[in-house]
């Protein structure tokens, strides 16, 4: 796809082989038999313990391995099993029905941590109750697979003496450095059809990554953008269709509108580069981890093109050998329910120290009844692990004991920050775009050229006449500009010009974190 | 599991011992019927044959009687921890998983279910786990 400039050398957008990984999260041919979630545990539970089997040798070659049934009182062991977290506070459907309400507060707290908290081991034979002072509670959820060392008292609790976690997976090696630079962007939380959405706001950003904004340099930089992913959230239909009441023909065109708008977007972007959309939790897609690609009919301009791809939520791809993992938010927001890090950063390392990208489902989280595997577990680690709706943008690089390299990004909402994440493929490094439609700096100098052009007219010194001839004088050039900008916006014209240059150029002027390594 | 009444219930008598009462202690009973039925998870359950909720399997009362080598082995695999929970999931099934996940099932369970798969179907029962309808 070349991206030209009058009569200078086309840039051609550079080109990355691309392998779509989300074959496991897909439902094809599951059947559901009316099973339940025991299955998804007992998966979990054969394989992590498997893993820890073998690590176990290199921890403590010492100590014998029992299962729970087989502890006796005072004599030092390792066990493995799957965690749970007993929560008092932790929301269920029966209290409903329980006749005393005092101790579940009626106001959901936004985290359901609660000092009493305790953690309990689980395997096939048994349960037993964690004591002691090396396991926090508040650190850990229910769902993860871990080996514990200690022993059992005379309560009947097993004292831990020290844990031990998988830790990152092995990673396939990163290919050796080829001397092009490849970005990837990631953008997600766009709420197409909310009142935070600007418009305006998305179209900067279309137009930067299409190459349609700044100069050549910065053309140059767009060029190297071989992918973009939507990270979840892209749309948002009023809540109130969701009541089960049948909608009124008047209304038919407010459920579909958000959609068609991203539409509208998403045909400029596809037209220009390949385009990953993930399902949200806002999205009209399942609810239920993995959720299943968005349907092609949503998006009847979009899906013409063959860059347009439609995935599942987790996301899983490879780009010339490098490997991408990411998710919408769900994972990490439910991890932030119950239980407590420094910041969303550290939750996500756990996620891969746990080798379990969401470990609380199907807990706390919605998620399909498998039998016969648990797909969320990872099995190679990715080099690049990223997150959406989040509330601002953070990285982190992660260094594992075995030569692992992972980049950590969380990426925030689009409607509330403006901020778009560009990743480095190599490296990786990654970076924010910020877009930031200075709406009353735009009023302001708008207000400024208009008056200047009026007192030149005054003079009678010829004003500078807005391109699209509807002969309104402006003041300056760059004021005709942006008149001529406000002009192509409303009659769907896209023009390059100088303006949207100048918004780019004053929002990164005016964003303090606009370059982050 | 209630602990009354099943003598009151039956009106026949059974071959073996009387009727075993389910002990309420959690300690692992093992039930010692003349088959050595050496149930794994199944604590504090009655017999098997005893309970009237075993009524509704194949519309007739299964009776220690009527099932025989092949159906006590199926169980018996049903009931082995190993290989997973058995609730919800055929018993061919369970088999394919387990081997595939290189647990090793022993290999006759395999041959019972395949060899009724290819005999009468009306015994398609068979292929349902133990709980199967009841929990």
């Amino acid at each position: 796809m070349a991206d030209s400039e009058m009569g200078e050398a086309t840039l051609e957008r550079k080109l990355a082989v691309y392998r779509n990984l989300d074959e496991r999260f897909v439902i094809r041919e599951e059947k559901y038999k009316g099973q339940q979630f025991s299955h998804i545990y007992f998966m979990r539970l054969h394989h992590m313990r498997s893993q820890l089997q073998s690590l176990i040798p290199n921890w403590k070659p010492h100590l014998p391995v029992n299962t729970v049934l087989g502890l006796e009182e005072g004599k030092e062991c390792i066990i493995v099993g799957t965690l749970y977290k007993h929560m008092k506070l932790k929301p269920s459907i029966l209290d409903e029905y329980s006749k005393e309400r005092s101790a579940i507060p009626l106001v959901k707290p936004h985290n359901f941590m609660s000092t009493d908290d305790h953690l309990i081991l689980e395997d096939e034979s048994g349960r037993v109750k964690l004591a002691g002072p090396m396991l926090a509670p508040s650190a850990f959820v229910t769902g993860i697979v871990i080996a514990v060392h200690g022993k059992e008292t005379s309560e009947g609790d097993f004292f831990v003496e020290d844990f031990l976690e998988a830790g990152l997976a092995p990673q396939v090696d990163r290919p050796l450095d080829s001397r092009e630079d490849k970005f990837v962007a990631f953008v997600s939380g766009l709420s197409v059809g909310t009142n935070a959405f600007n418009p305006l706001q998305f179209q900067l950003l279309v137009d930067h990554v299409t190459g349609h904004l700044g100069d050549e340099n910065e053309q140059r930089i767009s060029s190297k953008i071989v992918r973009l992913v939507i990270a979840g959230n892209s749309m948002h239909i009023s809540h109130g269709f969701f009541s089960g009441q049948t909608v009124a023909p008047k209304d038919h065109a407010k459920l579909t509108e958000p959609i068609r708008e991203l539409d509208i977007f998403l045909t400029q972007l596809v037209a220009a580069l390949p385009v990953d959309i993930m399902p949200g939790c806002n999205d009209p897609a399942n609810y239920s981890l993995p959720q299943q690609p968005l349907h092609r009919c949503l998006f009847a301009g979009a899906s013409a093109y063959n860059t347009f791809v439609s995935c599942t939520n987790p996301h899983h791809f490879e780009l010339d050998n490098v490997q991408f993992v990411g998710t919408s938010g769900q994972n990490i927001d439910d991890l932030y329910k119950y239980s407590d890090a420094k910041d969303k950063i550290e939750f996500m390392e756990r996620t891969l120290r746990w080798r379990h990208l969401a470990p609380t489902a199907p807990n706390t989280l919605g998620c399909y009844p498998y039998v016969d595997k648990d797909p969320f577990l990872i099995e190679s680690c990715p080099h690049v692990y990223f997150v959406g709706n989040q509330e601002k943008y953070e990285t982190r690089l992660l260094q594992g004991p075995d030569k692992q390299l992972v980049r950590l990004i969380s990426i925030p909402r689009f409607c509330e920050t403006g901020v778009a994440v560009m990743v480095h493929k190599q490296t990786p490094l990654s970076l924010s775009l910020k877009f930031l439609p200075p709406v009353s700096l735009f009023l302001l100098f708008y207000l400024c050229s208009l008056t200047l052009g009026t007192w030149n007219a005054m003079r009678s010194v010829s004003p500078q006449i807005c391109k699209c001839d509807c002969g309104y004088p402006m003041g300056t050039a760059l004021g005709s500009s942006m008149h001529t900008r406000l002009c192509s916006y409303f009659t769907g014209d896209i023009l390059p010009l100088p303006i949207s240059a100048f918004f780019f150029y004053l929002g990164r002027l005016f964003s303090p974190d606009c370059c982050n390594f | 599991m209630s602990s009354g009444d099943i003598k009151g219930f039956y009106r026949q008598k059974k071959k073996n011992s009387g009727v075993t009462k389910p002990s309420s202690s959690s300690s692992s009973s093992k039930k010692s019927k003349s088959k050595h039925y050496t149930g794994g998870a199944s604590v504090g359950a009655p017999s098997a044959a005893q309970t009237p909720a075993l009524v509704t399997r194949g519309g007739a009362i299964d009776l220690k009687e009527e099932y025989g080598d092949e159906e006590e082995a199926l169980r018996q695999f049903d009931m082995d921890m190993k290989y997973g929970p058995c609730i919800g999931f055929g018993r061919l099934e369970r088999w394919e998983r387990a081997a595939a996940m290189g647990l090793h099932p022993p290999p006759h369970v395999r041959e019972v279910l395949v060899g009724l798969a290819s005999g009468s179907t009306a015994r398609s029962s068979k292929f349902k786990c133990l709980w199967e309808g009841l929990v």
